[in-house]
Parts: structure tokens; C-alpha cells; sequence
């Protein structure tokens, strides 16, 4: 790999993994906000981490093998966040009742507040 | 109060004036790549990096142990077991690490034989201190060990996340141990010596901060016992599983088998994910609480620890840790960066957050609020980015013009550090220490007034 190379492909993994996240917390807040600004440019990340991984896949050097854990990767990042999600939704739906939580300072800020 | 909690209160005190022990340092070691004739012939560069890194891993331990000895006696309702044998120890481990500082900065050096081993230096990064402070470190850390599952055994009970705690405590203890054979041999020596810093960093640091994360998280937001134990075991088994093997990512230039490379690369690339998903959880949290606590800077210091741990660790780490890159990028101002950020996102974040949800209770406030933590908040947070930014600068210019082009020659190595680049880098990253600097001595006084500044904190709506 030449040196031009090496710099390339380590900013190009950076940005890669960077749009990763950045797709799972717009994805995330979208969960949460009616607001489809956040659904779409969750989308458009997740468009821009493709476009990452295509460029590694296409224009540097790395071997095979690499390239195909980046492909694999971006699969698993595409699921990770409405997995997760769905993951927390149900331990969240499945927890007990008010005696399974330990007294918490939410619950104290409302005892303050009456 | 138990008097693990008092004790929990002293070590996080021990744990703050260290941390501004290890940014006074770094601040010194930044300034002498502006100015390599700082200090000269008075304090050398080598014995301030070492301080600056010694430090770090000084005051987080502390603030780890700190953590543990306040959840302890009300995870399990009684007091530690062994408390007095504990309380005797965080005095003898003060002085040690004063005396350490002492021999570091007065003697510096001695010569290569036994007694400076155990006496003056162990000469292996991270893991410095003499041979005698080293011991010490293992009988404080075994005292600890006792202390959390003696008090498990005396309580006749344990929960999901003192388990994994007491689990976690016995590699943190015997991986240890490796710092203090000297074995001649350098490649069979930084093979083992890899073992120790990174599966403590990696591993059992990340369970330690996983365990205190998550009782943090059911008094800090009222989360039931069920859902923090469900995640704590999914993401200690993702990060155990991507992190142990991981260890391959640093052998490189030491004559390790190169097939380390391959191991290394293929398990620290998917570290990304099992963090992508503590930022994903992060977001869920925040929202269903809307954002909403009686402790806002706990809150926002645990958000920016599963940010910081990504970005930090997910992100700059993903950037060098394929062979091909890291390579090049090994052991220059980029890996600094990385660094840099993992640490302070993956754990110093942590201890601040739990810092503050104790001085809430400490000092018996019923919100936690104000303008103070919000400026020591964003002068530490944007400190430290933009010194890693700065540092990535500067490690680009490394790997470039030194490594790849050059070939790691002694001449290669001049140019790398007289480039305009690398010069800029750090200068910003001189710069950017100062305000970090400022947002510590901010912190600082954050917590010491806290509660004292009575109106300013206790009158602020929690719900703003």
C-alpha cells in the first residue's frame, strides 16, 4: 500500500464507522421525534456510510478478506439500531411494576414537587 | 452514611487532584514539542509522559474504587466487609503513589540492574512504578477484591451486577501480576506486557465501568434492576468477545507471529458495533426520560461517555486498526489521538457522572443544576476533541511523511517533526490542553462549592 493509500484508507474507515453512528442516533431519534427530518436523514447517512464502504470496497487497496468484513459491517450496522431498539422496547414493556424499581431520584423529584 | 461511602468520598477526592496531577503534566509534556529546551536538564520530557500516563490510570483506578465503595454497602445493605483494612490501605496508597512522584521527578533514573527495579523505575510504559509500589498495588487491589466479596458472602446475597463484578476482579488482579516479571527477552517481554495493558484497558476495565455504569444508571434515572443487568451481560459479552482478541492490534514491529496482525485487526474492526449499540441505548434513555433528572451534569456526563466511548474508541480506533493502516499509523501522534479519546470517553466520563450523582447525595440536594458544570462540561469536552483532532493532525504527518514515505529512518523521523503539519498540530494541540486545563480547574470548583452556592443550585428546575 503506498503512503497516499494508507491515508486514504484510514479516513476512509474513519468517516465509514463516524456515519455509522451518526445513522443510529438520527435513526434513534427518529423513534422519538414526529418530525420525518430526523427519519430522513438517518437515510441519508445510512446513503453516506454506503457510499463510504463502496469507496473503500472500490478504491483502496486493502485485500479481500477486508473488504469483505467492511460489507458484513455495514450490514450488522444497518439492523444494530432497530434491533437494539426493539431489544429495548421489549425489556422495557416486560418490566415489573413500581416494587421491581429501587426508589430512584425520579421518583423522589415527584415527592418533592407534592 | 456506611463508612464505605465515606471512603467512596475520599477516594474520588484522591481521584480529582490526580486527574489535575495528569493534566498539569500533559500540559508540560504538550509544550515541549513547542519548545524542546523546556526543563532542560531539570525535568526530562520521558519522566513527565510517564507521570502524565502513570497518573491517568492512577486516578481512574481510584475513581473506579471510589465508585464501587459507594454502591457497595447499598447494593448489598450492609457495610463492606473489611472496611478498617480498606480505609488503612487508601492512606498507604496515597503516599505510595506521592512517593513514586517523588522518585520519578527527583531521582528519574537508575542504573540496569535490580535495585532500580525495585526501587526507582520498571521502565515498561503504564506500569512504571517500582517493584515495591507495584506490590502495593496488588495487596490494595486483592484488599478491594475481599472487601466486594466478603461483603457478597456476608450479606448472604448478590445481584446480577456485583456478580459480574466479582468475576471481573479476579483477571484485573492476575493480569497484574505480569508487571513484574523482567523478561529478557523484548518481543517474549512486550508480548505479556500487551496482555496486561490491554486486556486491563479492553476487558476488565470496560466490565469494571459497565458494572458501575449501570447501578449509576438505576439511581441516576430510576431504571429497574432487570433491564440494566439484561444489558449489562449483552454488552460485556459483545466487548469481551470483540476486545480479547483484539489484543493482536498492537503487535506490530515487536517480532510477534504475523498472524497476530490478522486476529487483531478482523476482532478490534467489529469493536464499533456493540458501542454503536450503547449509543443507540444512550438515545433511548435520554428520550424516555426526556432528558429530564434531578442531576444534570450526571446525566450529560454519562451521555458524553457512550458518545465519547464511540467516537473515541468506535471511530478513531476503526480509523488504524486494520493491519494495513496501523502499519503505518502504529505508535505515532494518530494512535495519541485515539488514545486520548477512548480513554477519556470510555472512562473518565463515567467517574465525573458518578462523581456527581455522590455529591448529590453528599450533600443532600434535591436538584443538581447551574452554569458552572456546563462550562467545565463544554471546556472539557471541547478541550479534549480538539486536541485529538490536532493530535490526528500531527499523527497523519507521522504516518505519511515518516513512516510510509520515509521508512522510519532517523532522517525520516526529523522531517516528520520539522513539517509545517505536524509543527501546527502541535501548537493547536498546546492550545487546546490550555482551555481543557481551564475546564478541569472549573470542575474543580464545581465540585467543591456545589450545594454551598445554596439558590444558585437548589432553586434551578429540574425540568427545564
Amino acid at each position: 500500500m503506498s503512503a497516499l493509500a494508507a491515508l486514504e484508507a484510514g479516513l476512509l474507515l474513519g468517516l465509514y464507522a463516524l456515519l455509522a453512528g451518526i445513522w443510529g442516533v438520527l435513526w434513534a431519534l427518529a423513534q422519538f421525534r414526529q418530525n420525518p427530518i430526523f427519519g430522513r436523514s438517518a437515510a441519508a447517512a445510512y446513503g453516506l456510510h454506503t457510499l463510504a464502504a463502496l469507496t473503500i470496497i472500490l478504491w483502496t487497496p486493502l485485500g479481500f478478506g477486508w473488504k469483505c468484513l467492511i460489507v458484513g459491517s455495514s450490514l450488522v450496522f444497518l439492523v444494530l439500531p432497530p434491533m437494539t431498539w426493539r431489544l429495548l422496547e421489549c425489556t422495557h414493556q416486560n418490566e415489573g411494576s413500581e416494587h421491581a424499581r429501587k426508589p430512584s431520584q425520579h421518583s423522589r423529584r415527584l415527592v418533592a414537587r407534592l | 452514611m456506611y463508612r464505605s461511602q465515606a471512603l467512596a468520598i475520599k477516594y474520588f477526592s484522591a481521584a480529582m487532584t490526580l486527574f489535575g496531577v495528569m493534566t498539569l503534566f500533559g500540559l508540560i509534556s504538550a509544550y515541549y514539542y513547542l519548545n524542546p529546551d523546556f526543563l532542560f536538564g531539570i525535568l526530562p520530557f520521558n519522566i513527565a509522559k510517564i507521570i502524565h500516563i502513570n497518573t491517568l490510570v492512577i486516578w481512574l483506578l481510584m475513581g473506579f474504587m471510589g465508585a464501587i465503595y459507594w454502591f457497595l454497602p447499598e447494593e448489598l445493605g450492609r457495610e463492606t466487609t473489611g472496611i478498617w483494612a480498606a480505609e488503612i490501605l487508601f492512606y498507604v496508597f496515597c503516599a505510595a503513589v506521592a512517593v513514586v512522584a517523588v522518585v520519578f521527578i527527583f531521582v528519574q533514573y537508575g542504573g540496569s540492574n535490580e535495585a532500580a527495579l525495585w526501587f526507582i523505575n520498571q521502565g515498561r510504559k503504564y506500569v512504571e512504578a517500582p517493584r515495591w509500589a507495584a506490590l502495593g498495588i496488588v495487596v490494595i487491589m486483592v484488599v478491594f477484591a475481599y472487601n466486594v466479596i466478603g461483603t457478597a458472602i456476608a450479606a448472604r446475597k448478590t445481584t446480577g451486577i456485583i456478580t459480574v463484578l466479582m468475576i471481573d476482579l479476579i483477571p484485573l488482579i492476575l493480569l497484574y501480576l505480569i508487571a513484574f516479571p523482567a523478561i529478557s527477552n523484548m518481543s517474549a517481554d512486550l508480548f505479556w506486557w500487551w496482555w496486561l495493558v490491554h486486556l486491563w484497558v479492553e476487558a476488565t476495565w470496560e466490565v469494571l465501568i459497565g458494572c458501575i455504569m449501570a447501578l449509576a444508571l438505576m439511581q441516576l434515572l430510576g431504571t429497574s434492576r432487570r433491564i440494566v443487568e439484561t444489558w449489562l451481560y449483552i454488552e460485556v459479552a459483545l466487548v469481551l468477545g470483540t476486545g480479547i482478541l483484539g489484543l493482536g492490534h498492537h503487535y506490530f514491529w515487536i517480532g510477534t507471529p504475523s498472524y497476530w496482525l490478522t486476529i487483531g485487526g478482523f476482532f478490534s474492526a467489529l469493536e464499533p458495533l456493540p458501542l454503536l449499540g450503547m449509543v443507540v441505548h444512550a438515545v433511548y434513555d435520554a428520550g424516555a426520560q426526556h432528558m429530564k433528572t434531578t442531576n444534570r451534569p450526571a446525566l450529560y456526563w454519562m451521555m458524553a461517555e457512550a458518545f465519547g466511548n464511540f467516537i473515541g474508541a468506535g471511530v478513531w480506533g476503526f480509523m488504524i486498526t486494520l493491519p494495513q493502516v496501523n502499519l503505518y499509523a502504529h505508535g505515532t501522534q494518530w494512535t495519541v489521538s485515539h488514545g486520548h479519546f477512548a480513554f477519556w470517553g470510555a472512562y473518565s466520563c463515567g467517574v465525573i457522572s458518578v462523581l456527581y450523582l455522590v455529591l448529590q447525595k453528599t450533600r443532600n440536594l434535591a436538584f443538581v443544576d447551574g452554569s458552572l458544570w456546563r462550562w467545565s462540561f463544554a471546556a472539557l469536552n471541547l478541550g479534549l476533541v480538539g486536541m485529538t483532532g490536532a493530535l490526528l493532525v500531527s499523527g497523519f504527518v507521522q504516518a505519511f511523511v515518516e513512516r510510509a514515505m520515509g521508512g522510519s529512518t532517523l532522517n525520516a523521523f526529523i522531517s516528520g517533526q520539522e513539517n509545517a503539519w505536524f509543527v501546527d498540530g502541535m501548537v493547536a494541540r498546546f492550545l487546546l490542553a490550555i482551555v481543557f486545563t481551564a475546564g478541569y480547574f472549573v470542575l474543580v470548583w464545581d465540585v467543591l462549592t456545589l450545594g454551598r452556592r445554596a439558590p444558585a443550585v437548589a432553586a434551578v428546575s429540574p425540568a427545564q
